[in-house]
């Protein structure tokens, strides 16, 4: 591989990743001032050598949950240090969520992170939601079609549901006649109330408030139902489901696809990968996590128990779920079910994070590892490397539909400016506070080793990240 | 190093600095039972002894702590575990301080990290601290340079509660052994640390344990026990006192907090009283010698009558006595764990 001064780029012998073509395989590609002019995809003697476990091309990654803490919380995360990590994390397209301070619900709180994200100099695509309400405080819907105009790409509560029924029906309805989808959070929060870690063994061992599967399905359920009502009369009303956490909410979504409701959802992958036993101190993956049958292993059983329990690392919304949950988060995005994968990146200072389990703030730091997650699935031959590079790319494209500039080119695509990602399967990297680029330090991974270390992100046919020594 | 090492040199150990004898212990803090060997448990049973006989002295005090400072920091209320940590601490000759936390404090003020570094930097080698949060002493711990002894946080554990119910146990049944006899849990599982605790302790030392209580306040124990099982931590879970209590060999009864009640769990205290609480007609299905206990505080004639937690067979005032010797036995267990770093002369 040559990088030059400019943004010219010739790598041979690579593994090529283009779910937009549905196809993997040997290839080579050139990048000449900024602009993908060759995709060669090898045959024959010439792939002899090549495979799938070394260095892999991939169109850069769309992120359809990204939490910047600016403005209100800068300390967390800046818009500059965020899209940093987004770059260094594969991703050149990332959807900042509105629960800011003040939160996203005029336009002059876009205006200003898109000045931010100008400023950074980064050519990371920063997109956002908009608040379905005014101070997402549930109440009142948010200046919806003035954000529609600046160019939020959807709307969402994130950090909480939309509280009042009737409110989230009149904003499916008004965001769809914008052509934009709800991103909903659900969880029924009357479930939820102190709730510290999913209800089931590990909480009742730990003595930890139960945080029920059933505030999630209930919230599904009710989204599915009144999607149901809005759509007979606005056919353009669309819902998106996002950090989807358990198998049943999973199954009622597979099944309103069926019948036919225009709804999307994401997955984590923290939900997909790790379970509630990561509270009790347990660091091994969710697959790992159950028996033959596909049932919960005793963490307490079978010295799996290898981190101090509690870790607020590991505190997040939704909670980390049982092992079956996660196990069904990862097939969901083996089988489509779920369009996406998320991060979730929520960012948060130490300050915020070293007090107790129970008052400690929710989520964990995921755009710089969501990659290296994604391939311990496909090592573990859980997940096909062609479907979570398409979970991680034209899946979420799908959702944000022609409001990403990248929107017909997501893919391998000659003649597009190069938006790709260059990762290194054979090298593993460690999660270090110093590695990570986000001011978000707050990972469960710190310490662990993920698998491919991404070398090179280049956005809109720029270099967004370059490994050091690449 | 044997565990006999304790007893055969009973007296003389506890009388000693702490470093000066070897001690088969190995823990540091004691934040869980959960973590604790059946060599630990019975080494804790057999210092626990050796306490007790340092009580019955007319003066019930030897030098073991002196020239350490324990510190008591407790964010809830108790007067009775606060006592009984700070006795147990001047019997073994240490400095202590008293801290009391508003449990306001969790939320708003100085961080727990900042309270502990602030304890430590006053001189404090061990740390005893109760917290209304599950895990609290984990942080704790992760901070403080001594030992951290959990003296019950939120619902999760109440370690030295659950040495002095083995303890009392074992001493009231015939042989010590609690192997196959039926020891029920009566109440509100849900929100016990008490029973969270006992539950490993007890299993443990090879008990029929069950756990009886309203469903609504028994709430997840069923998946703890099908979970469990796999590793030798069998239990039983039923909502009917009957069947619990018949040819029980030990019955102990929790506390039922008010706030149960607004929280929508309970109708009322006097349903709970009738349906659950401790009479001596429900005791008298239980074995004839069956022994009835409590942690305390009791609401007499809630989920314990006064009759039977004044009988012949209550077992409470044991558990306070013995209390005191637990507690002075864990002191000197995790001590000698960092001897080397006293100020003791
Ligand atoms: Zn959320």
């Amino acid at each position: 591989m040559t990088t030059g001064g400019g943004p010219d780029l010739e790598i041979s012998r690579a593994w090529l990743v283009d779910p937009a073509a549905g196809r993997e395989g040997p290839g080579e590609i050139v990048v000449r001032d900024g602009i993908l002019t060759a995709v060669t995809w090898l045959s024959g003697a010439d792939a002899d050598g090549i495979g799938p476990e070394g260095v892999v091309v991939a169109p850069g990654f769309i992120d359809l949950h990204t939490h910047l803490r600016e403005p209100g919380n800068e300390d967390a995360e800046t818009v500059a240090s965020g899209l940093a990590a987004a770059a260094h994390g594969g991703f050149t397209t990332i959807c900042a969520m509105p629960n800011t301070s003040p939160a996203l619900d005029e336009p002059s709180v876009y205006v200003r992170i898109m000045g931010a994200a100008d400023a950074s100099g980064s050519p990371v695509e920063l997109l956002a939601h908009g608040a379905v309400t005014v101070g997402r405080a549930g109440e009142q819907l948010a200046a919806m079609g003035e954000l529609a105009d600046v160019g939020v790409v959807g709307f969402s509560d994130d950090g909480s549901p939309v509280r009042s029924a009737p409110v989230f029906r009149a904003a499916l309805a008004y965001a769809g006649a914008l052509g934009l989808p709800i991103v909903e959070h659900a969880e029924e929060s009357s479930l939820t109330k102190d709730a510290e870690a999913n209800d089931g063994y590990v909480a009742t061992v730990l003595g930890l408030r139960g945080w029920p599967v059933a505030a999630e399905l209930t919230a599904v359920a009710r989204a599915l139902a009144i999607l149901g009502d809005v759509v007979l009369d606005e056919p353009g009303a669309r819902l998106h489901l996002t950090h989807v956490s358990t198998a049943v909410s999973l199954d009622l979504i597979r099944l309103a696809r069926e019948r036919g409701l225009p709804v999307t959802c994401d997955v984590t992958p923290h939900h997909f990968a790790m379970s509630d036993d990561w509270v009790a101190g347990a660091r091994r993956w969710a697959w790992e996590a159950v028996d033959g049958t596909g049932i919960a292993r005793d963490p307490w059983a079978d010295g799996a128990l290898v981190a101090p329990p509690y870790s607020t690392s590991v505190r997040v919304n939704p909670p980390l779920r049982a092992a079956e949950d996660a196990v069904a988060c990862l097939t969901a995005v083996a089988d489509g079910v779920a369009d996406a994968i998320a991060t979730d990146h929520a960012p948060h200072t130490e300050v915020d994070k070293a007090v107790e389990f129970g008052a400690a703030a929710t989520g964990i730091s995921g755009l710089e590892t969501a990659l290296g997650v994604a391939l311990a699935a496909v090592d573990a031959d859980r997940l096909p490397l062609l479907r979570a590079i398409e979970a991680l790319t034209v899946g979420p494209a799908r959702v944000l539909g022609d409001r990403t500039r990248r929107a017909g080119s997501v893919g391998l695509v000659e003649g597009a400016p190069a938006d790709l990602v260059v990762f290194d399967r054979t090298e593993r990297w460690t999660v270090t506070t110093d590695a990570l680029l986000s001011r978000g330090k707050n990972t469960p991974l710190l310490g662990m080793d993920l698998a491919g270390r991404v070398l090179l992100t280049m956005a809109a046919g720029r270099i967004a990240y370059e490994a050091p020594d690449a | 190093m044997t565990i006999e090492a304790v007893p055969s040199v009973a007296i003389p150990a506890v009388d000693a600095i702490p470093g000066t004898k070897p001690v088969p212990w190995r823990h540091r803090h004691l934040l869980d039972v959960a973590g604790l060997s059946a060599a630990d448990l019975d080494l804790v049973m057999r210092t626990t002894d050796a306490m007790r006989e340092v009580l019955a002295r007319p003066i019930a005090k030897v030098p073991a702590l002196r020239g350490r400072q324990v510190t008591i920091l407790f964010y809830e209320a108790s007067t009775r575990t606060r006592v009984s940590f700070e006795v147990a601490a001047k019997n073994l000759s240490a400095d202590v301080v008293n801290i009391a936390a508003a449990s306001s404090s969790v939320s708003k003020g100085e961080s727990l990290v900042d309270t502990v570094r602030t304890i430590e930097a006053l001189g404090a080698h061990m740390l005893v601290m109760r917290h209304s949060v599950s895990g609290a002493p984990y942080l704790a711990a992760d901070t403080f340079g001594g030992s951290v002894l959990n003296g019950g946080d939120g619902w999760h554990a109440h370690p030295t509660q659950a040495l002095l119910d083995l303890y009392t146990i074992r001493e009231r049944l015939p042989g010590g052994s609690l192997e196959g006899r039926k020891v029920v849990i009566l109440g509100d599982l849900l929100h016990s640390r008490v029973a969270r605790s006992n539950i490993w302790t007890l299993t443990a030392a090879g008990a029929d344990l069950w756990l009886c209580g309203p469903p609504t306040l028994v709430r997840g124990f069923e998946a703890w026990a099908g979970r469990g099982a796999a590793s030798g931590r069998r239990f039983h879970v039923t909502t009917s006192v009957e069947e619990a209590l018949r040819d029980a060999d030990v019955v102990m009864a929790l506390r039922i907090q008010r706030e149960r009640m607004a929280a929508g769990l309970l109708p009322s205290l006097r349903e709970y009283a009738a349906r659950y609480g401790l009479t001596s007609e429900r005791l008298a299905v239980a074995r004839p010698d069956a022994i009835v206990m409590h942690p305390g505080p009791m609401n007499e004639g809630v989920e314990i009558a006064a009759d039977v937690a004044a009988g012949v067979q209550s077992v409470i005032t044991d558990q306070v006595t013995n209390g005191v010797a637990v507690r002075m036995a864990i002191l000197y267990l995790l001590a000698g764990t960092h001897a080397d770093r006293s100020g003791a002369a």
